[in-house]
């Protein structure tokens, strides 16, 4: 049987092992985990815990996942799940500045070789292929699960470099429950979060918003320009580098989240998530820009709304689920100036909308103590509208150019885990896709062995072949879209050892290392063509090689004192090994561009009682700007290393639970860029007041 | 008391260990050099990517075969900008166009270090001078063509174009003849314009084909453009291109030579005699102006290239292409002889697009 040890001492336990072993044993699946997320100010400490098992799941047998508990994930309640990821994991996020365009790659691979899911929902962009992270809100994820590589093979096909797994959980109220969070910050920054739950034996309810806004103007020194200062024959006499401020940044986003549950207590759950985004961001200028910004607007507005119904069944050696789901994205960028008298004219004026309806099911069986079989089906069928530029025909008529398609997408798995022996487990998955006409078979094997009990040192390997379908943009984009486009396909092979130990009432030290190895083939790119737009190829040939650690580390110093340290770090190559594209091809043997080689996290959490002080720190070695790895003035962005810094108080007041928050961003006002000629905020502060009113029982 | 100065400090250590690289990025800013170019040459411009703010301007020199890349950066000790596209030099100034920078900088073609800059332009692609004190700048996505003073670095007028707004509006690169200008209208387009420089309206109209993407004066007073014929799916239309030979007197196409639908020629050039066109169609072509039929065997072959941009030293007649690679790297300049023997070659920045000769 799963037989979770905790560690007891004084800390309140997340409920990260607890939640984990219940969820892979049917019998206690549907057992609400203690979230202790809202701030309460119980005059104990959270640290984390360790897996520690009699049993190991079947479902991890060779698995490489990190997991982030609802700790890290509410660590700073106003940032998205890019800038935990940023912080807590040795994945990649390139920044197009704050609170815009944000991207996730594994292991040196391309942003849209991250496959996303949402409660089982893939919500990667149809039309991109990838995800928005600064868009998802880590106020609305209660679970987040990184599976790396081929681990990703499990859940769904495409992620060449893994797959971002974020799911909600029932509420576990009892009772009605409110959290009410203001955030205010420097740059005009306001965030609020309300949060409602209301629960019983049976029914779980759970609404939250987040409204998050600001002018986003912060001061830069502009290192790209200089300012020049003439005299009356208009000579230049003097220059200097403008202190600017960032232009055009403004946002406002609104995220809406209703969840329902219902536990019949007899082995059946129902769950219905919604989400609605209501956002509306200005896109920042570059720091090569010389418009007057009162002249121009860059806007680029979403409502997004994301439906999942659920339904899962559990005996006890056997279940069923079934999702059904629906999304739908409305997309509008505009582009405008004012030509001089005072009325904005568009420049650009592109719309799209995409409907996804969404099916799966589900099921597993177990057999016995040493096999477990599993199997699932999903499709997805995306209708998508793109209008991207309104042009005027030959003949005098309006036009648009842009494109109308559909596409079903099916994904089929099926698996079987065995464990021979106690010590040890294999796993087999194939998986099939088939996006339109086209299909691929996905297939995974999984090996692990547990080394030693004592410190719970698993070996683990894994090798898989996988595929990732072109976008639809990369099909029929007008102009450019490639409907010749072949998949992007790999082969990987890892292998991995973890380990955790602890002593009882004392720490918890847990950590991983994982070594990797991945071609990937017909690699997709944007390139210019001679007719003055870009159309994607299959050019590349990379290989991905490296590898990836992490550790965890929880004393509990004292009666009163908590210490938790994390840290990642990863040696990640990701080379270019296809034939020269011409003679003078210089990128053959290089690394990609914008991908670093290393990158590194830490972060300590230092908890005395209701106090808590937090530090997070981030690396990233030099990134490429030219695929040739050429150091130029202009092509090369240097390493950099973030500083964040929080402290907070809790107070338990006899009505509510307050909580007071100072975070300090870039602590060292470090001068930084994610992506060339994107200004990015110095030092910055964000105060945070929380209020958790006691009801009834819970009131004292 | 002690517990917490011990706790504090273990805490600190650790951070200290974990974090010990605080230190800022190592940015090279500011720095500038006392550049001194010879007295002829070629420039390129470089677009870099669109969106990355990589821009770059290079310089050649021909006798000495050396190559100075990045001369705008290291003689003003700031970035080009996004999109570099072209380059003229009228009276020892060169007037470099930034398109998605909407800059224009005016620089010394001597030391490269800026003596002005014309801002606030919709998305510049041309700049054609009038006179001193007069110029025209063509846009994309404005239907405008804007009139400026170069001298004072203003925008003074705009030339209102007919048949676009501003979502489609593209006027690109542009010859005179007399006290007529003559531009090509090339995205979502199919037209040239004539404009009159002494009222700035535009007088005339002619539809040549979809895109004319190049413009060029020979020795007869004749203007040639070359067009892309747009693309497959189009809802503009989508035909053979057609490299067309103009009168503009009577403004109106007197030869016309096409291509294979498919084709996607670009960059018609021509040499200092005015007597023998260049362009790139996947290879590299030339012909007499007044053949009358398309050449069958090309300049320069294809060779797994992405020809990207063309010209012709207006002295020696000697050809520079260059090409893109993959977009993503340093370009390389070909030098071709008159006989198309490759005489020299050199790296330059990112998509080396336009050139212009000092």
């Amino acid at each position: 049987m799963n037989r979770p040890l905790r560690f007891a001492v004084r800390c309140r336990l997340l409920s990260l092992l607890a939640a984990t072993a219940f969820a892979l044993s049917p019998a206690g699946a549907f057992v609400h985990a203690e979230t202790p997320d809202d701030g309460s100010t119980a005059r104990t400490i959270a640290i984390r815990e360790v897996p520690v098992w009699g049993q190991r799941p079947m479902k991890s047998i060779g698995v490489d996942r990190t997991r982030f508990d609802s700790v890290v994930l509410k660590q700073n309640i106003a940032l998205s799940v890019a800038d935990v990821l940023t912080f807590n994991s040795s994945l990649f996020v390139k920044q197009y500045g704050r609170a815009t365009l944000s991207t996730v790659s594994f292991r040196g691979t391309g942003p849209s070789h991250t496959q996303v899911s949402w409660n089982g929902m893939r919500i990667n962009n149809p039309m991109l292929g990838m995800t928005d992270f600064s868009m998802i809100p880590a106020y609305f994820v209660d679970d987040a699960s990184l599976l790396h590589g081929s681990s990703s093979v499990n859940e769904t096909g495409g992620g060449l470099g893994g797959l971002v797994r974020l799911s909600t959980r029932p509420a576990a109220a009892d009772g009605f429950g409110l959290q009410y969070v203001q955030g205010v910050g420097m740059f005009r920054t306001f965030d609020e979060f309300l949060r409602l739950t209301w629960g019983n034996e049976h029914w779980q309810v759970s609404t939250r918003a987040v409204l998050q806004s600001s002018e986003n103007d912060f001061k830069y020194r502009n290192r790209d320009k200089k300012e020049n200062i003439y005299d009356d024959e208009m000579n230049i006499i003097g220059s200097y580098y403008p202190v600017e401020r960032n232009r055009s940044g403004a946002f406002r986003d609104l995220h809406v989240l209703q969840e329902v549950y219902y536990n019949t207590g007899r082995g059946d759950r129902f769950g219905a998530n919604v989400w609605y985004v209501n956002s509306d961001r200005e896109l920042p200028m570059l720091t090569t820009d010389y418009a007057d910004d009162t002249q121009m607007e860059n806007r680029q507005r979403e409502h997004t709304l994301r439906s999942v119904l659920s339904w899962d069944h559990l005996r006890s050696d056997w279940k069923l689920g079934a999702r059904a789901g629906y999304i739908h994205t409305w997309m509008a960028y505009d582009y405008r100036r004012d030509p001089g008298n005072g009325i904005m004219k568009a420049m650009t004026r592109s719309r799209s909308r995409i409907d996804t309806f969404y099916g799966q099911v589900e099921g597993e069986y177990s057999l016995g103590r040493r096999w477990l079989f599993t199997a699932s089906a999903a499709a997805y069928q995306h209708l998508v509208t793109s209008a991207d530029k309104n042009i005027i025909l030959q003949e005098g008529d309006k036009a648009v150019v842009g494109y109308d398609q559909g596409r079903i997408e099916l994904s089929a798995a099926a698996s079987v885990k065995w464990r021979p022996v106690e010590r040890m487990g294999l796993s087999a998955v194939l998986r099939g896709e088939m996006y339109g006409s086209d299909w691929a078979p996905i297939p995974a094997l999984f090996a692990d062995y547990l080394l030693s009990e004592r410190g719970q040192v698993v070996v683990r390997a894994s090798v898989s072949r996988n595929y990732r379908f072109p976008t639809l943009n990369d099909l029929y984009f007008l102009p450019g879209g490639n409907p010749d486009l072949r998949s992007e396909h790999g082969l990987a092979y890892e292998a991995g050892l973890s380990f955790a130990v602890g002593r009882e009432g004392g720490y918890s030290l847990s950590g991983s290392a994982s070594w990797y190895d991945q071609h990937i083939d017909d690699w997709i790119l944007w390139l210019p063509t001679t007719k003055g737009f870009f159309s994607p190829m299959n050019v590349k040939k990379v290989h991905a090689y490296g590898v990836e650690t992490q550790a965890n580390l929880d004393v509990a110093l004292s009666r009163e004192w908590c210490l938790g340290l994390n840290g990642t770090f990863s040696w990640s190559p990701s080379i270019n090994v296809g034939e020269k594209m011409s003679p003078a091809d210089q990128s053959v043997g290089k690394q990609l561009p914008y991908e670093p080689v290393w990158s590194a996290t830490a972060s300590g959490r230092l908890s005395w009682r209701t106090w808590e002080l937090l530090y997070q720190w981030c690396y990233y070695s030099q990134r490429y700007t030219m695929s040739s790895n050429d150091i130029t003035l202009t092509g090369y962005l240097p390493p950099y290393f973030m500083n964040n810094v929080s402290l907070e108080k809790r107070f338990g007041l006899k009505w509510c639970d307050l909580s007071l928050k100072a975070a300090v961003n870039n602590l060292f006002d470090e001068e930084y860029l994610s992506v060339l000629s994107r200004p990015m905020p110095g030092i910055n502060a964000e105060f945070f007041l929380s209020i958790t009113p006691k009801w009834g029982a819970g009131r004292r | 008391m002690r517990a917490l100065n011990r706790h504090i400090r273990t805490f600190c250590a650790v951070l200290l260990c974990a974090a010990a690289p605080v230190g800022c990025m190592k940015w090279d800013y500011g720095t500038t050099e006392e550049l001194q170019a010879p007295t002829s040459g070629l420039f390129i411009t470089n677009e870099g990517n669109f969106q990355y703010g990589n821009a770059t301007l290079s310089f050649y020199d021909p006798a000495t075969r050396e190559v100075q890349n990045e001369v705008f950066r290291r003689a003003n000790g700031f970035r080009l900008g996004d999109v570099a596209q072209s380059m003229v030099i009228r009276n020892g100034i060169g007037w470099v166009v930034v398109n998605n920078s909407h800059v224009i900088f005016a620089i010394d073609v001597d030391t490269f270090q800026e003596v002005g800059r014309i801002t606030n332009l919709t998305s510049p692609r041309y700049i054609h001078f009038l006179s001193d004190e007069k110029a025209y700048v063509t846009q994309l996505w404005d239907n405008r063509i804007f009139i400026v003073n170069p001298k004072r670095y203003e925008i003074t007028g705009y030339i209102e174009c007919p048949g676009m707004t501003m979502e489609s509006g593209s006027t690109e690169q542009m010859v005179q003849c007399g006290k007529y200008v003559y531009v090509n209208c090339w995205s979502y387009q199919n037209r040239l314009l004539k404009i009159d420089t002494e009222t700035d309206r535009v007088v005339g109209e002619l539809e040549v084909g979809i895109q004319p993407t190049s413009l060029v004066l020979d020795r007869n007073g004749r203007i040639w453009t070359i067009t892309d014929g747009g693309y497959e799916g189009s809802p503009y239309g989508y035909e053979a291109p057609a490299l067309c030979c103009i009168d503009p007197d009577t403004f109106s196409v007197v030869r016309r030579f096409t291509f294979s639908l498919g084709d996607a020629p670009s960059e018609v050039q021509i040499n200092g005699a005015g007597d023998r066109l260049y362009w790139i169609n996947r290879d590299i072509w030339s012909m007499p102006v007044d053949d009358e039929r398309l050449p069958v065997r090309p300049f320069v072959a294809y060779r797994d290239t992405k020809y990207y941009g063309l010209t012709v030293d207006p002295v020696s007649g000697e050809v520079y292409v260059a090409d893109a690679i993959d977009y993503q790297q340093q370009g390389i300049v070909y030098r071709y002889s008159t006989d198309g023997e490759l005489i020299d070659q050199f790296y330059v920045g990112i998509i080396p697009g336009a050139f212009c000769w000092k």
